[in-house]
């Protein structure tokens, strides 16, 4: 890695740190590294509930730049029952306190993506395209992802989500925020039900061309019929 | 009152030798969700169901909590048992102080990272990848190069490498090692096939 690469050093939950972490932070400093700093608060965890997971989100993301003097922060509100930084509670904690960071500081702030559902679904598209809109709309300058599947399963990654999250996040930019309040609702609402039970779609070798790194015909069909969906939600590509 | 000098790791690592002692327990059970739910009553939070504000006051109040969060509690060192805490000056001290806009990555495939607000015309950069999701070493390299391939994405975030040689990379052992230099070696050579070669990861 070089210098302009992002140097990763992780707070832990909520407030904590170990030494091993402070020593690496140390030694990015000397190399005059990009810090990305990550902490993922979790809803239902110590903090609590929601505007109380929110105070832990906005005391952490300030820290990234106290302890870690970090070039950028890098969030990720996780909901504790579902493993998901989708649901609506954990977007709004997101939302918010990307909104206070950005309204009261000139800090750099990313965030991470764990839908439940797997790749080449509906859902996975859909998941992701709500947070990439909380995102875009609440002032965060990189989205980083996607973590499909919850992030625990072998292979369930692949490319059509970035893009997803780069097509969603650009054209949310610029949008009403009442108008995204209420494109968010809609949206939400049409998979928060689902996370029990959510698709677990397929791995990168089903849904891609392993030799030409083409995304499979199905994929393709399926990501497009996620982008209607949005589009119906009242989201305008652009 | 003024501060001596600004926080840096040294100064974290000295004070987490000689901060109040607690134990992790206390911390986490009691320090942590108090504290919280003191501060969401001190400011009346209340999100009333929206993803994003409306209400400039409210995101007002809970930039001071979470800023009251930080300086009331302060951060728990999980090896020394202690918190270590900064003065209000030392965080303003951080926030008055950012690293300004900066390039990720080389070259025509660098990117610029600069500030935005709610509701910025401007779309935000994208970092795509697994997000250290795992990833089998089979095909660890063409699932990075997927992202690396895709216009949306400007920078890669990696996943984790499941085996390295056809062995689990064990924290604390060489395979470790191996795992985190191999992975960053195939995404840079997946960049560099996919026509981005100064692509940040």
């Amino acid at each position: 890695m070089i210098a302009s690469d992002s140097h990763e050093v992780s707070q832990l939950n909520e407030l904590k740190i170990d030494l091993d972490a402070i020593s690496v932070i140390a030694h990015y400093h000397g190399n005059s590294d990009i810090l990305m700093d990550e902490q993922m608060p979790i809803y239902g965890g110590y903090a609590g509930g929601l505007e109380e997971t929110a105070i832990i989100d906005v005391a952490s993301s300030i820290n990234a730049f106290v302890m870690s003097g970090a070039s950028w922060h890098l969030d990720g509100p996780v909901h504790i029952r579902w493993g998901s930084t989708n649901t609506r509670e954990t977007l709004a904690v997101a939302g918010w306190a990307s909104a206070a960071i950005s309204n009261h500081t000139d800090f750099m702030q990313g965030n991470q993506y764990y839908p439940c559902a797997g790749p080449c679904t509906e859902m996975c598209f859909l998941e992701l395209a709500a947070q990439a809109i909380t995102d875009s709309a609440s002032g965060r300058e990189i989205l980083s992802g996607v973590a499909a599947a919850k992030g625990v399963i072998t292979d369930k990654t692949t490319g059509m989500e970035a893009r997803m999250m780069g097509e969603v996040a650009r054209s949310a930019a610029g949008v009403d925020i009442a108008e995204i309040n209420k494109i968010l609702d809609k949206l939400v609402g049409s998979y928060e039900n689902n996370y029990g039970n959510a698709p677990a779609g397929k791995t990168f070798q089903e849904c891609y061309d392993v030799k030409t790194i083409t995304p499979t015909d199905e994929h393709v069909k399926v990501y497009e019929g996620a982008r209607k969906k949005l589009e119906g939600f009242g989201l305008v590509f652009k | 009152m003024a501060y001596k000098r600004s926080i840096d790791a040294f100064e974290f690592y000295n004070r987490a030798k000689t901060g109040e002692k607690c134990s992790q327990d206390d911390w986490d059970l009691m320090h942590i969700p108090m504290k919280a739910m003191e501060l969401k009553q001190k400011y009346g939070l209340d999100f009333k169901g929206e993803f994003v504000p409306t209400n400039a006051d409210m995101t007002e109040k809970l930039f001071k909590a979470g800023f009251d969060m930080l300086l009331e509690a302060g951060i728990f060192v999980t090896d020394t048992n202690r918190i270590v805490k900064y003065t209000e000056d030392e965080i303003w001290d951080a926030i008055r102080n950012p690293m300004p806009e900066f390039q990720l990555g080389t070259g025509r495939d660098a990117v610029t990272m600069r500030k935005r607000t709610v509701g910025d015309k401007r779309g935000p950069l994208i970092q795509g990848g697994p997000t250290g999701s795992p990833v089998s070493e089979k095909v660890f390299y063409e699932v990075h190069m997927s992202y690396a391939l895709e216009k949306e994405v400007d920078t890669i975030v990696n996943g984790v490498m499941m085996t390295v040689r056809g062995y689990p990379p064990v924290p604390k052992t060489p395979f470790e090692i191996l795992a985190a230099k191999m992975e960053t070696r195939l995404i840079k050579q997946a960049t560099a096939i996919a026509g981005r070669p100064g692509m940040a990861v």
